[in-house]
């Protein structure tokens, strides 16, 4: 696998949003169950997966991503030998529509072509799942598909997944096209934006995308390939996630709450790494009251939580009571405040208001570093 | 640029009364507080203080703590020029090969180590010690009293003083007389073992020292009476915070203790001044649907599905649904399974509790050392 493919990290397109928390950072760059970020996922399965020369697409606000994923020691990857590069457009406004994946992939172009390896693995930096790339490639030679596309089988398209793309499929798996899922019905196959194709057409794909329409993406020209090429997809098994909206996000970091569906996407033979903060543990006062809850280290915890992530740092003070939500690195949750469904942003302090309770299936935001 | 001051960690032999917990590593490299060992504290103290290279001398080859220090990575200890080094005795061209005599032999041996980063200063330390030190304050201290050596001390309860070597000072901070163990102590300075000393002038009274027949080559007993008897500068820095010697059972089960204290000034979260360790890939700790934990210090992890009370967990630890864990310490990946029930304990690490087993007592008098797996009750 090491000299096979290398791999590439594409950056969410400019039709999704996330509510409050995309304000301040890229999706990939979002806190996951308190102690990752969501592209330690994406990354960890190449390095799991012996991929170590792997590209990471930025589209704008690359501060904390570079900061985060730095030189790439944390993630396995070998510092002589691997490479973990951080690409970027020119096009600053996120929601350009020329802001799209191959406008990125044609300003990296001769990087991308000096790449010695012949195939391409490509996954985004949005989504979360397990998968061991070098299987999946295994796959793609042995079928002698032109590309090879992951998706995962839903039963609630119609309510979450909005603006991830969708396959249509043959009885074979052929990929028949792709399409945007509009909600119109709850069983979709979702587009993992994953894609295995050797280096050679994926280049050659990129120019012909440009040639068509300077708006195509990745997926668009895949899409209008589809009946000239042998596109197959292949069905993901397991925990799978796309954080394309707020409640996406808090859904999918609580349903990790759930052990069997937690032990299944970390195993002790598939590492999900992430960078340090050498935070020390996290102390538990006597007052303290801990159910269903994953916490993060360098907590100082006094008060009432349940059913919620508790991310790095955060303290909650005595009487305080955290219910069904998501409490993010470095926040406070003063004496006696209540907090349901909610989300709270990194650095909030939340001591002056004492309740805020959202809607369970639309969950509350509260902002980065404000003052509650 | 780094400091001018290089240092040597005194990390010692077996740690024998540790027991079994050094059976397999070296003492330094014994875990403390959730996620760290203990070599974690100098280590880390030096990184915090500038200080670049390290040595760790130990009498005993030790794989893992070879390894574990050899990621200088850890601590930053990686610029250019840095680096953390373990140094067992070895053999050299003029001769054979010698265990360490003594603390201050173990120093001799290493020379040639030390002449080639040629500092101005050594910084020697011990390597069984929890505390929080900037030892930059301590050098520029030694450099203002234009010492020969300096001495840190700490003060301590007068009635324990006679348990420590005691230096007794003169109105300016320099040390008139040193006494182990003294039974009438005269100050309540105790040194903590770390001295900083001018390295040309020790360098040639260790040559010195090697030399002597009648010398057993120990800092304590041999060299620091021999400087005062030469009527050099040695002076005391007093520390303040918190210090705590790890060498038994008992008193490392108490520094973990420490941590659950309210009014515990020892801060491992100080961002100024962070413990760095080894970093695991693990999830976050997991809190089950039925857990009970108060006044606990647990670590990323670790899964608690039964009761914590007043307890230390350190990484991957595990209680089982209807298992209790007071008063006690459970080293990284140790299992209590369902139903069982631990009491003032220190339980090594990976070591299982089997399933409604009960081990250690409430008022027992030494805390328990569990070292080897216990069997589950049948039925």
């Amino acid at each position: 696998m090491a000299n096979k493919a290398f791999g590439i990290i594409t950056s969410a397109g400019g039709n999704f949003h996330v509510e409050g928390l995309h304000d301040y950072r890229p999706i990939g760059a979002f806190s996951f169950l308190g102690r990752y970020r969501v592209i330690d996922f994406p990354i960890s399965n190449m390095s799991n997966s012996d991929i170590d020369q792997i590209q990471v697409y930025v589209s704008s606000r690359p501060r904390s991503i570079a900061e985060h994923i730095g030189t790439g020691r944390h993630y396995n990857i070998n510092s002589k030998r691997g490479k973990l590069q951080l690409l970027f457009t020119q096009i600053s406004n996120p929601n350009s529509i020329y802001n799209n994946n191959i406008a990125g992939f044609l300003e990296n172009y001769e990087i991308i072509e000096r790449m010695h390896l012949p195939y391409v693995v490509i996954a985004p930096s949005y989504m979360v799942y397990k998968q061991d790339y070098g299987k999946l490639l295994d796959t793609h030679m042995d079928s002698g598909a032109d590309i090879t596309l992951l998706y995962h089988r839903v039963n609630d398209a119609r309510d979450a997944f909005i603006g991830c793309s969708v396959l249509n499929l043959n009885k074979q798996k052929g990929v028949l096209s792709i399409t945007p899922n509009m909600g119109t019905s709850k069983e979709k196959n979702i587009f993992m934006d994953t894609y295995i194709m050797s280096k050679e057409l994926f280049l050659d794909l990129v120019k012909q995308a440009r040639m068509l329409s300077s708006v195509y993406t990745l997926a668009d020209i895949v899409s209008a390939k589809a009946s000239e090429l042998d596109v197959r997809g292949i069905a993901h098994k397991g925990v799978f996630a796309a954080i394309s909206s707020l409640n996406d996000y808090y859904n999918a970091n609580l349903d990790l709450l759930d052990r069997d569906k937690a032990d299944d996407l970390f195993r002790s033979n598939w590492p999900i790494y992430t960078r340090t903060t050498n935070a020390c543990p996290t102390k538990y006062f006597d007052t303290a009251d801990v159910k269903k809850s994953m916490i993060a280290n360098g907590c100082v915890i006094e008060g009432v939580v349940e059913n919620s992530i508790i991310g790095r740092d955060v303290r909650i003070r005595k009487g305080a009571v955290i219910k069904n939500s998501i409490v993010l690195a470095y926040a406070e949750v003063g004496e006696g405040v209540r907090i349901e469904n909610t989300v709270v942003d990194k650095w909030a302090k939340i001591k002056n208001v004492k309740e805020i309770v959202g809607d369970p299936t639309h969950p509350d935001y509260v902002k980065r570093s404000d003052n509650i | 640029m780094g400091s001018d001051m290089l240092a040597m960690i005194l990390a010692g032999g077996r740690g024998s009364r540790l027991h079994e917990l050094t059976n397999r590593v070296a003492k330094p490299a014994v875990y403390y507080g959730g996620k760290y060992r203990i070599i974690d504290f100098p280590l880390s103290n030096c990184a915090n203080s500038g200080i670049d290279v390290v040595g760790v001398l130990t009498q005993y080859e030790s794989v893992q703590l070879n390894s574990y220090v050899a990621a200088g990575t850890r601590w930053g200890l990686d610029t250019k020029n840095s680096g953390v080094f373990v140094l067992t005795p070895r053999e050299k061209a003029d001769s054979g090969l010698d265990v360490y005599r003594g603390t201050a032999d173990a120093i001799s041996q290493n020379i040639d180590f030390i002449d080639s980063y040629d500092p101005e200063y050594l910084l020697v330390l011990s390597g069984d010690h929890i505390y929080k030190m900037n030892y930059d304050k301590m050098l520029e201290f030694h450099k203002q009293h234009n010492a020969d050596a300096t001495i840190a001390v700490i003060g301590v309860p007068m009635k324990e003083a006679s348990r420590f070597g005691i230096m007794n000072t003169d109105g300016n901070g320099r040390i008139v007389e040193f006494e182990e163990k003294p039974k009438k102590p005269k100050s309540n300075l105790a040194s903590m073992g770390i001295y900083i000393f001018n390295w040309k002038l020790m360098r040639k009274m260790l040559i010195k020292d090697m030399k002597d027949p009648e010398s057993s080559h120990d800092f304590g007993k041999d060299f620091i009476p021999v400087m005062l008897n030469e009527g050099r500068t040695l002076c005391a820095w007093e520390f303040k915070g918190y210090w705590k010697d790890v060498g038994t059972i008992d008193s490392l089960w108490e520094a973990n203790m420490d941590l659950l204290d309210d009014k515990n000034q020892l801060n491992l979260n100080d961002p100024t001044w962070r413990i760095y360790t080894e970093d695991a890939a693990v999830l976050p700790q997991y809190i089950g649907p039925e857990a009970k934990i108060k006044r606990a210090y647990i670590t990323q992890g670790v899964e608690v599905e039964g009761s914590v009370t007043n307890s230390v967990l350190f990484t991957n630890a595990r209680v089982g649904a209807g298992a209790k864990v007071i008063d006690s310490v459970l080293m990284p990946g140790v299992v209590v399974e369902d139903g069982a029930t631990v009491t003032r304990a220190l339980v090594a690490d990976n070591v299982r509790i089997g399933k409604g087993a009960v081990v250690g007592k409430k008022n027992s008098e030494n805390i328990l050392l569990v070292a080897e797996d216990v069997k589950g009750k049948e039925g």
